[in-house]
């Protein structure tokens, strides 16, 4: 089992304890019930031995996902991850088959767009309703299967594509993940809707994860994890946050607000920071002008990472808490990420 | 020979499935895919993946009867595009599985091919639930299909798995929208 989808998992059900114990009690209920389908979901998903039994599970969690109550319909809700399931299996049969290297090359391309499918990254973005439940709504995806998903997906594909459609699947992740990442970010920016711009920055954040991924050597397989560490722990339960406030949440700036959004926007001490400079490390190793882009995406996550910590509001009480919570765990992932990486073997 | 003639009906099956709207259409094309595929099943792993995926398709069918819309609504008017793709898709199966690929079970490539890119393009098309898990259905055993290519000693997991999903999601009741 792949050492990084197991530790994800933790996080993942991590992620969830904090749904059920932060979130409105009126969904409590229900966010525990669908985030355990998930969580065995995506427990199956690590367990898997092969990547044509991640096809099935990834098939069951669709269907499962689209039968949830939830705002958008059914078929809506369908496609992306049966689309990625197809999608993967097609690419299994071209990895399998002997012929002409460009046929690798295809599977690649189809490992690419099936993580961008199943997760709902550009050019396969979920549609979105702001008043949907979390756990009906893309985030399930976003935050919660997919990056349990990813690891296990590139991780697999890895011991089964050649040498030569590895380094392409690495390009095709590098280019998905600057297009996710400055679409993304400026969407967050300028979107109408803040549940939406929230949305846009998961979007973003993905984008550093494949960059990560994309750069196939040790210092970006760090990053992405951290950037996966970020996704789950830090932005996902200050999403729950934001979803929990009431209704009146106020436009003037405090200073948890501040905070909240330098958490958002990767600033230091936050592990989103660690990932940051880890991706930039590995992009100078790899191609130096890569880094130089990736700098000035990476810059563009402040202005909407600001109206995100606003949305959040002031923070009472319980919701106070589990903000403090979120946000010492990730000052101590930022200080110090080496036992989080030991233990994905990274 | 007989692989060619299973690839032929699981070609006919996943067709019927792209060209149908109606319970008994989806039904047949089920059974139909699923003969075809249990064949190339038997022959590439043995009888126990034959058995299951002719149980999953069987399953699938007798629940798509059970549910769904009414009749066989087999080519409705305005499903030429329909009758267009599964041509266009058997042609480039082939293509590709004669031609593009070599060695032995050019029959399991083609078959495999074809009910994945028809099974994954019914998907996109289609907004009916019904319809759509059909498709998932045809789609879980192609995908066993798939793990068998190139495999020395086939593993039955993906079979068990893909006559499990095939057969369950096609009682699932189908849900609309409402407020979540």
């Amino acid at each position: 089992m792949p050492a990084e989808g197991i530790e994800l998992l933790v996080m993942t059900a991590g992620a969830l304890a904090f749904a059920v114990v932060f979130v409105r009690p009126a969904v409590r209920t229900r966010t525990m019930v669908s985030g355990a389908g998930g969580l065995v979901g995506a427990a199956a998903i690590v367990a898997a031995p092969t990547l044509d039994l991640v096809v099935f599970v990834l098939l069951a969690l669709g269907v499962l996902h689209a039968s949830v109550t939830g705002g958008r319909s059914f078929a809506v809700r369908l496609r992306p991850p049966l689309l990625a399931a197809a999608m993967i299996s097609i690419a299994l049969v071209l990895i399998r088959v002997q012929g002409p290297d460009v046929l690798d090359r295809f599977a690649a391309v189809g490992i690419g767009a099936a993580l961008a499918a199943a997760v709902g990254l550009l050019p396969y973005i979920h549609l979105f309703d702001p008043d949907e439940d979390v756990a009906a709504s893309p985030f399930a995806w976003l935050a919660f299967i997919g990056p349990v998903l990813a690891a296990v997906l590139v991780a697999r594909a890895q011991g089964l594509l050649s040498a030569d459609a590895w380094t392409a699947l690495g390009g095709i992740l590098i280019g998905l993940g600057v297009l996710n990442m400055v679409w993304g970010t400026v969407a967050a920016w300028f979107c109408g809707e803040v549940a939406e711009a929230w949305r846009y920055s998961f979007i973003a954040d993905w984008g550093l994860v494949l960059c990560g991924f994309g750069l196939t050597i040790l210092d970006g397989s760090r990053g992405a994890f951290l950037a996966l560490f970020g996704i789950v722990l830090c932005r996902l339960p200050l999403y729950l946050v934001y979803r929990s406030a009431p209704v009146d949440r106020g436009t003037a700036e405090r200073p948890i607000n501040l905070v909240v959004a330098a958490a958002l926007a990767g600033s230091a001490p936050f592990a989103g920071f660690a990932a940051r400079i880890l991706l930039l490390r590995g992009a100078t190793q790899l191609y130096w002008p890569l880094a130089l882009v990736l700098a000035i995406a990476m810059l563009l996550w402040l202005p909407s990472s600001l109206r995100l910590g606003r949305s959040v509001g002031l923070p009472r009480g319980r919701r106070a808490v589990g903000v403090a919570l979120v946000l010492a765990l990730n000052v101590a992932a930022g200080l110090y990420p080496l036992p989080i990486l030991s233990a994905a073997h990274l | 020979m007989l692989a060619a003639i299973a690839g032929l009906v699981a070609w006919l099956g996943a067709s019927l499935i792209v060209l149908a709207d109606g319970r008994r259409g989806l039904a047949l094309g089920m059974v139909l895919a699923a003969t075809g595929l249990a064949v190339l099943g038997w022959m590439s792993a043995g009888p126990f993946a034959a058995a299951a995926i002719a149980a999953g398709g069987l399953g699938a069918a007798a629940g798509r009867l059970r549910a769904g819309p009414p009749g066989w609504q087999v080519m409705p008017p305005g499903s030429t595009p329909r009758l267009l793709l599964c041509v266009a898709t058997g042609l480039v199966a082939l293509w590709i599985a004669f031609t593009i690929t070599t060695g032995s079970g050019a029959g399991l490539r083609f078959t495999a091919l074809a009910a994945l890119a028809l099974a994954g393009a019914r998907l996109l098309w289609s907004s009916d639930p019904p319809v759509q898990l059909t498709a998932v259905g045809v789609l879980a055993l192609a995908a066993a299909m798939a793990s068998a290519i190139g495999a020395s000693s086939p593993d039955l997991w993906p079979y068990a798995a893909a006559a499990f999903v095939a057969a369950s999601v096609a009682w699932l009741p189908a849900r609309t929208p409402s407020a979540g």
